[in-house]
């Protein structure tokens, strides 16, 4: 068989589209498994970090980075309210319940930077440099997000296995009841880890405007599939929902690249309905 | 209890005065109540949809502004589809049933167009498309009750490839058999609609279409698309596509090293040139984008006398009420769209069939006939008949071929009308051009 250097380019750019997909499964993850809420409108929140980094950057003039840290910090305090304000009143209620609020939310958060922002497509106008190695082309922005995913996801690990808080997130995850009655603070628990999921879509946020533009809708292109990629992986399980982003991202990339780029969306969501038969509790979920 | 005597006496005489003014005051608000659909929101507004919005507002405007028509009143309603065609479908029902609108008017999205229409024809309702451009509205449908004076997208496709084949030999230095082109294109039935055009003409040409693929337009990557591009080595890449696609489009493309000498885009996003080089910068200089002109780049001494003034009418008030330096497109199709059917459509109906019922509103509809140069973005209006293919599309209507060169957009084809000779192939300068 003859080397197909496109090829390879394909399975490169899918490894690394992979990544962005990681990073933003990463928080939806975190949250579910702690506090057992979908965040049905995690990708809105990524919207909003990705306003405050273009007004940041493009119309007040802050260094790029300052504000990707400003956006982190801001969006892990909108996951901080979203808790306080909308996930805490009705923790007790079903989940339906629960995914119709942050459904809510979802339409809630687009109207708002509809009205805010208007419906304008807008960027921040940064060309990065290209990337280029044996005349195989790679998205810097890429690099960058993939980098981000897995330091976030060691950083994250370490987090939970390393720090007392970490421990205690962990515990609440087991067994929420049996902590509340061991004199664990399960609501400090529940608002640290919305602040941290905040604060990872901010990151996610940071990445993502450095390759789309930013509108009301964004969200639309990455709420439904980061959403199928956490379910995949088993909702809850973080190690689970980066191994599916990959798998994901490989079924679009190389699917894509043999048949037509539509396909590897139809191949992709045929893997997921399969998958969902045979394995229920997702790729590295736990039965239950 | 007794009610006063002068109370009472006041009343009556306040109800009688009631009685006999509320005819006149019917009489002097006499109202055609038109339904206006545009997404305001979700990812087409960004992308035209919510200019033509405003500038078929501006159109109403200025209509109620001078008096109205024929002692009628314009009275719109908009609503907003929010990009989705369920939703266009449920406002488009909602205005006729319980807002009992006379009429429909505007529509941005083909994904729209096409079921709405449908629908409304056969409820025997008389919808205006205004922006929208795929054949498939219209094709082999018979409807007879919906209009468009806008250009329809088998034009698109073939515009853009007569164009092509006009420079190939002249520019490219390439016989057209050996022409490698590549379509790629939104998958609803706009991007559908241009791309089998295009397809269709290429092929007649005798053009090598090297590679035909839509693509949904909120993909999140197109990269995998990039790479078969690369692999397919097109001289001439034919574009269609809505906003959010075609910058992911062009970032991907300079990342992934795709290289080409021509490339067109057919409206939408393409017509938003402000936005591409907000982005792109000089990236973007020298694409092609076909679409009806916009109405301030055509030479008012070419058009019936008045128009001139009108579209700096329309300029003025978009850049006020948008504050943007250009006006695209779309703001002339919305406002040059309805503009047509009030002033030209609407007092015939009323005059000479009786009304703005819809089947009046459909007789003089079909007794349109402005010819060329009676419109401000230059094109004449007469709808094929009834039992005609395309029944209710406009026959006189003509996109052009338009070229981004620094910032300003010029037009390139036909040569007849064109105020640039076109630059092709892509200037060395460009991140895209073939080395």
């Amino acid at each position: 068989m003859v080397f197909d250097i496109y090829l390879l380019e394909a399975i490169i750019n899918g490894l690394l589209l992979g990544g962005v997909l990681a990073l933003l499964a990463l928080g939806l993850n975190l949250i579910f498994g702690v506090i057992d809420v979908v965040w049905i409108s995690y990708a809105e929140l990524v919207m909003a970090g990705m306003y405050g980094v273009y007004w940041l950057y493009a119309f007040f003039g802050v260094p790029l980075v300052l504000a990707a840290l400003i956006a982190i910090f801001g969006v892990a305090v909108l996951g901080f309210l979203v808790h306080y304000l909308v996930i805490s009143p009705i923790l007790g209620k079903p989940p339906i319940n629960q995914l119709l609020a942050t459904g809510g939310l979802l339409f809630f958060l687009q109207s708002f930077a509809t009205l805010l922002f208007g419906v304008e497509f807008r960027n921040i106008g940064l060309r990065l440099p290209v990337i280029e190695l044996w005349d195989m082309y790679f998205s810097f922005a890429r690099i960058l997000a993939f980098a981000a995913a897995l330091i976030g996801m060691v950083s994250l690990y370490v987090f939970l296995k390393r720090t007392f808080m970490g421990t205690a997130i962990r515990a609440v995850a087991q067994d929420r009841e049996i902590m509340a009655t061991m004199g664990v603070n399960t609501r400090q628990v529940y608002l640290i880890t919305s602040a941290i999921g905040g604060g990872l879509a901010g990151l996610a946020a940071g990445l993502l405007v450095l390759q789309y533009d930013v509108h009301p809708a964004v969200g639309l292109s990455f709420g439904p599939i980061t959403f199928m990629i956490c379910v995949l992986g088993g909702l809850g399980n973080l190690l689970g929902g980066f191994v599916a982003a990959f798998i994901m991202s490989q079924f679009i990339s190389i699917g894509g690249f043999y048949l037509d780029l539509e396909w590897g969306y139809v191949i992709a969501f045929v893997f997921f309905i399969v998958m969902m038969f045979l394995r229920p509790q997702g790729i590295l979920g736990r039965r239950g | 209890m007794k009610i006063p005597h002068i109370r009472r006496l006041a009343l009556a005489s306040m109800a009688t005065l009631a009685l006999v003014a509320l005819p006149i005051a019917a009489q002097a608000e006499k109202e055609v109540k038109v339904g206006v659909i545009f997404d305001y929101s979700g990812p087409l507004a960004g992308g035209g949809s919510e200019a033509g919005g405003v500038a078929t507002k501006i159109a109403v405007d200025l209509v109620n502004e001078r008096g109205g028509i024929e002692g009628y009143k314009i009275n719109a309603i908009y609503a907003d589809a929010q990009s989705k065609p369920d939703i266009a479908i449920n406002e488009a029902e909602r205005l006729l049933n319980q807002e009992k609108v006379d009429l429909l008017l505007g529509f941005y999205s083909s994904a729209q167009c096409v079921p709405v229409a449908a629908k409304v024809d056969a409820l025997k309702q008389f919808m205006w498309a205004n922006i929208c451009i795929s054949s498939a509205v219209f094709k082999d449908r018979n409807l007879k009750y919906v209009f468009r004076p806008q250009v329809h997208s088998d034009q698109y496709g073939v515009a853009s490839v007569q164009f092509v084949s006009e420079v190939a030999k002249e520019k490219l230095d390439t016989p057209l058999a050996d022409l490698r082109v590549a379509i790629i294109h939104e998958d609803g039935p706009y991007g559908s609609g241009v791309a089998s055009g295009n397809d269709k003409a290429a092929k007649e040409k005798g053009m090598k279409v090297v590679l035909n693929e839509g693509y949904a337009a909120t993909a999140p990557d197109l990269s995998s698309l990039i790479t078969k591009l690369k692999r397919a080595k097109p001289d001439v890449i034919l574009h269609t596509g809505y906003n959010p696609d075609i910058t992911l489009f062009f970032r991907q493309a300079r990342e992934l090293g795709l290289r080409f000498k021509m490339l067109i885009g057919h409206g939408a996003g393409y017509a938003q040139i402000d936005k591409l080089i907000d982005t792109f910068g000089e990236d973007v200089n020298h694409v092609f984008n076909v679409d009806p002109v916009a109405a301030q780049l055509l030479d008012p001494a070419t058009l019936k006398p008045g128009l001139g003034d009108l579209t700096s009418e329309l300029v003025k008030r978009y850049k006020l009420a948008k504050g943007v330096k250009e006006v695209p497109p779309h703001a002339s199709m919305g406002f040059n769209h309805t503009w047509i059917f009030l002033n030209d459509v609407l007092p015939r109906a009323i005059k000479q069939h009786g009304g703005i019922d819809p089947e009046a509103l459909r007789k003089a509809a079909l007794e349109t006939d402005i010819p060329d140069g009676g419109t401000i973005q230059g094109y004449g209006v007469k709808f094929f008949p009834a039992g005609h293919q395309m029944a209710g599309q406009n026959e006189r209507s003509t996109p052009v071929v338009m070229q981004y060169i620094d910032g300003e957009t010029k037009i390139a084809w036909p040569k007849a009308i064109r105020t640039v000779d076109p630059v092709v192939p892509l200037p060395a300068a460009s991140p895209y051009a073939a080395k």
